[in-house]
């Protein structure tokens, strides 16, 4: 549980939907529903035996791959300890800079230049679930699906409306790759600045890595992706199919959008304040209704949804959907 | 049940019949809708008015600064939390992008027969529909010893701009162990939470600098808005700096002498090197030039912000006398939305929806301490009456009042591209 505190203030800043829920939790509650997650989890793996087979050859893969990067660790530090002498004695002291030993990569850099622990990281990925989906049958929602992402051009993928700058930065030559993704994992806006993607950021290298192994999963040969998909989770809130069926009355939308546009900026902006625009339709509704219903807790939006009708609520998903 | 559109209106929404067909007989050209004031009230519904007519409405912003600085975040601009620059906007965007005209003078008054404003620099401006949203003016001798010649030495900087800056400049001028005096206004006034935030903002930028300063508000308000919240980060933050003197304690008998620097509370003196004097408030001048006050404020209906005393003039924001919304940027904006669907239904015949308000006000208490209060509004016949509220709570911890204050800036961004594109 040592990363716990680093998920929680990442799920402070991530995405809009968990955004809201951070507001209200204490990091109690949060590590009591990690709990809960963990104990389902763990309920899952022994009930599955089959999956212990798989679990024994990932391990024995790690093992092989640890004692790789023990022996690469042992040469690397024999180099530095080396190279440190030989900086120490006399004839080096008037050596040219460039001849000075290079700082050791895999001492020195935090980054997640490896991939770390799939099933961890399926936990770590549950905060990216709101926007998100991988797995069979995975479809874009508020975000891009991400099975095929490694190897995809940044901003590339058919279908999915990107931010300006996402499409430039592929235009540009982005791709996905272990070390492009880990650095948009940690601060997607150092990379590419004005994403839409409304997350502050993974701080912690372990869950990097960890995420990545878990994404790589659906990447490598897509023909592969799991049969239990992931994607299959209940709605936030229960919504009736004829309220989700109502096609909402665009004009009346736009009109209510305007207390929206307030705060939520229309160009996609997202400082402090989440973009809502273009997001499907079906999402707003049952994150409207999620706080409507106060499941969600942030007061404004309380506040906001608790005069909204299951009318207004559609008209209001059926104007931001088309948004420009 | 699958709802369209038609069943839809026809269930829930009666306004939209009673307010359709009232097009704009075009004979001389196009409708003309002018709006006084370039604030949150007056630039919001000029830029929706234009946006959404496209180009079907002539729309024309009369508004004398050619940079309008917003009073909201002026304090965290006092607290060194926010740049000058920041806090200034221009009209450039309404003009090019909405096709507005903007002009640059002071409207003098209304010829509410004749259907024109006259303007400072000479001449007039027809309008059809007419929208003011002139913000505050002081009551004159609401402070014994103060009035507007006194402004210098003992600023208000209760508007925008230079005043907000002679203020900063005072308040690190002063003397090792100085004091600054606040004399707080009795309501309703702009802004509820204002002058306690600009306390919290003063408080912080002394502690830093002249941590021996002594603050002291005379008040002659028993309560005031957000007060656990302040008196709790007050004590929190800067304990022993500030004293509040309410009215049991003679804080509503106030006089100042601008030339001596002193403040006399209830008979007693204080020397002070600071003195903030926000007055009594009253709607913008031009509204009771135009005849549309009853008292201090300009009376509205709450369904379209159409003025009580004259059906083709809308008021908007701090000038109004509308029922439960506080005296707010955010209140002004959302009321300008209301206003904006009405005109234009009323001079395009396009749809009109009902009437729905809101409110938020962000306050800052220290560094990463943000507070919020809000509520969401509807009109009756009578006035707009406050339906759900929310405040923040004390003891909340410093995550969740990080977050807010971050909230807060988003809000600014928010607003501000919502009032000038």
């Amino acid at each position: 549980m040592a990363h716990s505190s680093g998920l929680f203030l990442s799920v402070i800043g991530g995405a809009a939907l968990v955004l809201g829920v951070a507001y209200g939790w204490t990091a109690r509650d949060y590590r009591a529903s990690e709990l809960d997650a963990l104990t389902d989890r763990l309920g899952q793996l022994e009930r599955s035996n089959s999956d212990w087979a798989a679990k024994a050859d990932q391990a024995s893969s790690l093992e092989a791959r640890l004692s790789e990067l023990e022996t690469e660790l042992a040469a690397a530090v024999k180099a530095a300890e080396d190279a440190q002498q030989a900086a120490l004695a006399p004839v080096a002291t008037v050596a040219d800079p460039l001849q000075q030993p290079a700082t050791n990569p895999v001492i020195a850099d935090a980054s997640a230049s490896e991939f770390g622990n799939p099933a961890r990281g399926e936990e770590v990925f549950a905060q990216c679930r709101s926007c998100h989906q991988i797995g069979q049958g995975a479809t874009d929602r508020i975000g891009p699906h991400l099975n095929g992402i490694f190897g995809r051009r940044a901003g590339a993928h058919d279908g999915f409306r990107y931010s300006d700058d996402m499409q430039m930065m592929g235009a540009d030559g982005l791709t996905w790759e272990i070390e492009t993704l880990d650095a948009y994992l940690e601060n997607p806006k150092a990379l590419v600045s004005r994403t839409r993607m409304n997350f502050a950021g993974l701080k912690d290298s372990q869950d990097r890595s960890d995420i990545l192994a878990y994404l790589r999963q659906f990447s490598a040969s897509p023909q592969n992706i799991p049969e239990a998909a992931p994607t299959a989770q209940a709605r936030e809130v229960e919504l009736a199919p004829e309220v989700l069926a109502i096609v909402g009355d665009t004009d009346y939308g736009e009109y209510l959008a305007s207390e929206c546009k307030t705060c939520h900026q229309q160009d996609g902006s997202d400082r402090g304040i989440p973009s809502i625009t273009q997001w499907p339709t079906e999402d707003f509704v049952v994150a409207m209704h999620a706080y409507k219903r106060q499941i969600r807790p942030h007061p404004v939006m309380q506040m906001m949804a608790s005069r909204l009708s299951d009318e207004e609520i559609a008209a209001l998903a059926a104007y931001f959907a088309k948004a420009e | 049940m699958k709802l369209n559109r038609r069943a839809f209106v026809g269930t829930g929404m009666a306004a939209a019949t009673l307010s359709a067909p009232m097009v704009h007989a075009a004979s001389h050209g196009k409708p003309k809708v002018v709006v006084v004031g370039g604030g949150a009230g007056g630039a919001t519904a000029a830029r929706y008015i234009a946006k959404d007519s496209a180009g079907e409405i002539d729309v024309t912003l009369i508004e004398p600064t050619r940079s309008y600085y917003t009073c909201f975040f002026s304090n965290l601009y006092l607290g060194g939390f926010w740049d000058l620059e920041n806090l200034s906007h221009s009209y450039g965007k309404l003009a090019s992008d909405y096709g507005i005209n903007v002009v640059h003078d002071w409207a003098t008054g209304v010829d509410r027969d004749a259907k024109t404003v006259s303007l400072a620099g000479g001449g007039s401006v027809p309008y059809d529909r007419l929208i003011l949203s002139p913000g505050i003016d002081f009551v004159e001798g609401s402070v014994p010893g103060w009035d507007m010649s006194a402004q210098n030495a003992m600023p208000h900087a209760y508007k925008g701009g230079s005043q907000t800056e002679l203020l900063k400049a005072q308040i690190m001028a002063m003397p090792e162990g100085g004091t600054y005096v606040m004399v707080a206004p009795p309501n309703p006034y702009r802004c509820p939470p204002g002058p306690y935030e600009r306390i919290s903002m003063v408080a912080h930028v002394l502690k830093a600098n002249n941590p021996t300063a002594k603050i002291i508000i005379a008040d002659p308000k028993e309560k005031f808005s957000k007060q656990g919240l302040f008196e709790e980060g007050w004590q929190k933050h800067y304990p022993g700096m500030i004293t509040r003197i309410g009215p049991d304690f003679g804080g509503e008998n106030v006089t100042v002498d601008p030339s001596a620097m002193t403040v006399d509370v209830d008979g007693e003196l204080i020397k002070a090197d600071v003195v903030n004097v926000i007055p009594a408030q009253k709607a913008g001048l031009i509204c009771d030039a135009a005849g549309l006050t009853e008292g201090n404020w300009a009376p509205v209906d709450g369904h379209t912000m159409v003025s009580r005393l004259d059906e083709n003039i809308h008021i908007l924001g701090d000038a109004t006398n509308q029922g439960d919304m506080p005296k707010s940027g955010y209140s002004a904006n959302s009321q300008a939305k209301v206003a904006a669907m009405a005109v234009r239904g009323a001079l395009t015949g396009s749809r009109v929806f009902p009437a729905k308000f809101s409110n938020t006000c962000w306050s800052l208490i220290a560094t990463d301490d943000g507070v919020k209060v809000g509520a969401a509004y509807e009109p009756n016949d009578e006035k707009i009456a406050s339906v759900s509220s929310f405040v923040s709570q004390t003891g909340e911890d410093a995550a969740l009042r990080k977050a807010t204050y971050e909230e807060s800036i988003g809000w600014y961004e928010g607003i501000t591209s919502d009032m000038f594109g």
